[in-house]
């Protein structure tokens, strides 16, 4: 069998992931009565979409025999995803405590 | 109900989540990876398909450390399958639902097997048939198919035996000589056909009638299914006449046909140039240059030449002219690839096309007078980009390709010629380097940015920014090179898994 013909598992795990991500986000927001401001869902779409694009390069150039292309990509794509899930974290944190 | 439902299933997969991530990643390295795992016990070995197999490698990578993750969860109840895979036998990589065994799945009884004489001896030979039997047969297949023909019954018209006679270029049909105006046929008393090779008058119909976009289309699906990539259209008009050879001449004459002296005559009349593209193996240029010469380059020039056979039988299938022959039959291949939009001109001085980049080998031109809707030429920031990138020129081992960043007026050299403001190459040095020691060179071709594999959706997105967005070109170029593309394959190619190389060195995500 070709190796090639799994990547349909992964790309069904990013979908996995992210579907119930959002899903499990959703629940806690709600049982912890947390409401995100407008631009946090923005954000959080944002890394989201940041999240997929980085996993889709990374497969993808490992099966295209790029392996530092797949890794540069966990950097130029996971290092702006983590900013701006940090960045939305710390922005309802610190309008939780606030109150 | 909906809700607990939820909740149920939630909760046995957070409390089973380790066991089931070892499921899961187990049955990926179990089925997959075999070979690797002998390769993981061999340091020096597992180097070398660390920069061999991409693909592989990512899956080792995942299968190994799923077996160890499997291990944890399960013990050593797993040894056995381990032991499965060092085996040699292993190595072919079955999937694992196939089972290697001793004897065949048919029963053959060896004692009593007979040998067969020769291939002659089928019911291919009439020989083995009752008197008339056989052109009975014959008969009636040539009376359904000319009546299916006739009626234009959809599967079965004039185009779709026309394609079916192209495709069957290649096979039996050796004996006949392809020329420049198309392959002459003979009788072939075979089985089915008594000629190979069909024309509307065999079947007593007028030639195939559309209207030139449907002409466009048709040629385009036909062109894909015998073996070019992409298929462009320029009518032959006084300027693009000036890119035909000078050894193609107009004359007042009904068919075109070559002469003693070398020149080749067309008929002065409405004529189109066919442009198809045919692509080289990106897989395989992106290996040493011995191995690009051995696979990408020839075997691309290989279906080059059948494709262009191909090509003329199927319009003389349909009923219309065909001439041309080669990669250097009736012009400039580059020229009519660019006027045609195949591809836009790179600093290389050859095509480079939004889908395939530079690592196009040829493209066949095939002159006919089916009226055909014209292709336009394309922008997509290419020739622009390649002002800032430079990175063929960098790379080139023989210093050939210009480093100007701007394209200037060449052509000076007897075996160039005046008219492209474009990037001229020192095409000696490139033909010192690439005769006289290695052979064949593709690593302009192959280090291209725009010659990537498209798997990667990020490939798209940064051919979109140079067609919209120039001012980030170089910093494009700058990432490219961060990212390690055009960076050579090392080690060999006769260690990887047969399975990982694309079917006739085609890459598999863009032929």
């Amino acid at each position: 069998m070709k190796t090639v013909s799994w990547i349909w598992f992964w790309y069904f795990l990013i979908g996995f992931i992210s579907g119930g991500g959002f899903v499990s986000l959703r629940h806690y927001l709600r049982k912890k009565a947390i409401r995100l401001a407008w631009y946090e869902w923005i954000l959080s779409f944002l890394a989201l979409l940041f999240f997929i694009a980085m996993v889709q390069t990374f497969i993808a150039s490992m099966v295209e025999g790029e392996p530092r292309a797949a890794w540069m990509s966990v950097v130029f794509l996971g290092v702006p995803m983590v900013l701006i899930t940090v960045g939305t974290y710390r922005s309802v944190h610190a309008r939780l405590k606030q109150g | 109900m909906k809700k607990r439902s939820l909740n149920l299933i939630l909760r046995l997969i957070f409390r089973y989540k380790k066991h089931l991530i070892s499921i899961i990643f187990f049955g990926i390295s179990w089925s997959v990876p075999n070979k690797e795992v002998v390769v993981a016990k061999n340091k020096e070995q597992k180097k070398r398909y660390h920069s061999l197999a991409g693909r592989r490698d990512f899956m080792k990578v995942l299968g190994i450390g799923a077996m160890a993750t499997a291990g944890n969860s399960f013990g050593t109840s797993f040894r056995g399958v381990d032991e499965m895979m060092s085996s040699p036998i292993a190595d072919r990589n079955l999937p694992f639902w196939v089972k290697e065994v001793d004897e065949p799945t048919v029963e053959i009884d060896w004692e009593n097997m007979e040998v067969f004489a020769n291939p002659m001896l089928t019911l291919f030979n009439r020989s083995y048939w009752e008197k008339g039997e056989w052109e009975k047969i014959r008969d009636k297949n040539l009376a359904t198919t000319t009546e299916k023909v006739r009626n234009k019954v959809p599967g079965y018209s004039l185009r779709d035996r026309a394609l079916g006679d192209a495709n069957c270029w290649g096979w039996g049909l050796s004996e006949i000589a392809p020329s420049w105006t198309g392959p002459e046929v003979k009788p072939n008393f075979n089985w089915e056909h008594p000629a190979m090779l069909y024309t509307p008058e065999d079947f007593g119909v007028p030639r195939y009638e559309g209207t030139p976009e449907e002409n466009s289309r048709m040629l385009r699906v036909a062109g894909r299914i015998m073996g070019a990539a992409d298929v462009g259209f320029v009518k032959l008009n006084d300027r693009a006449k000036k890119l035909l050879y000078g050894m193609v001449q107009f004359e007042k004459v009904e068919k075109g046909y070559p002469k003693p002296n070398g020149m080749k005559i067309l008929p002065d009349k409405d004529l189109w140039v066919i442009c198809s593209v045919i692509p080289q193996s990106l897989w395989m240029a992106q290996y040493t240059d011995r191995m690009s010469w051995a696979q990408s380059n020839t075997a691309a020039y290989s279906r080059a030449g059948i494709f262009s056979n191909r090509i003329k039988v199927f319009l003389r299938g349909l009923g219309y002219e065909h001439y041309g022959g080669g990669t250097a039959d009736v012009g400039r291949a580059v020229g009519f690839g660019v006027l045609s939009g195949m591809a836009e001109y790179g600093r290389i001085g050859i095509m480079v096309s939004p889908q395939y980049g530079a690592n196009i080998r040829t493209v066949i031109l095939t002159i006919t007078d089916l009226p055909l809707a014209e292709t336009r030429p394309i922008d997509a920031g290419i020739t622009n980009f390649c002002r800032t990138c430079k990175k063929c020129a960098e790379r080139c081992p023989a210093g050939a390709i210009s480093m100007e960043d701007e394209p200037f007026w060449g052509g000076d050299a007897p075996w160039q010629a005046k008219g492209i403001k474009g990037w001229y190459s020192d095409i000696k040095k490139c033909f010192e380097h690439v005769f006289g020691g290695d052979p064949d060179c593709s690593i302009c071709q192959a280090v291209c940015p725009f010659s990537k594999f498209d798997r990667a959706v990020i490939h798209d997105l940064v051919r979109m920014s140079i067609s919209s967005t120039p001012a980030l070109n170089r910093i494009l170029r700058k990432l490219d090179d961060i990212f390690g593309y055009g960076t050579p394959r090392t080690g060999e190619v006769w260690d990887i898994d047969p399975k990982d190389i694309p079917l006739f060195g085609l890459d598999t995500s863009r032929s």
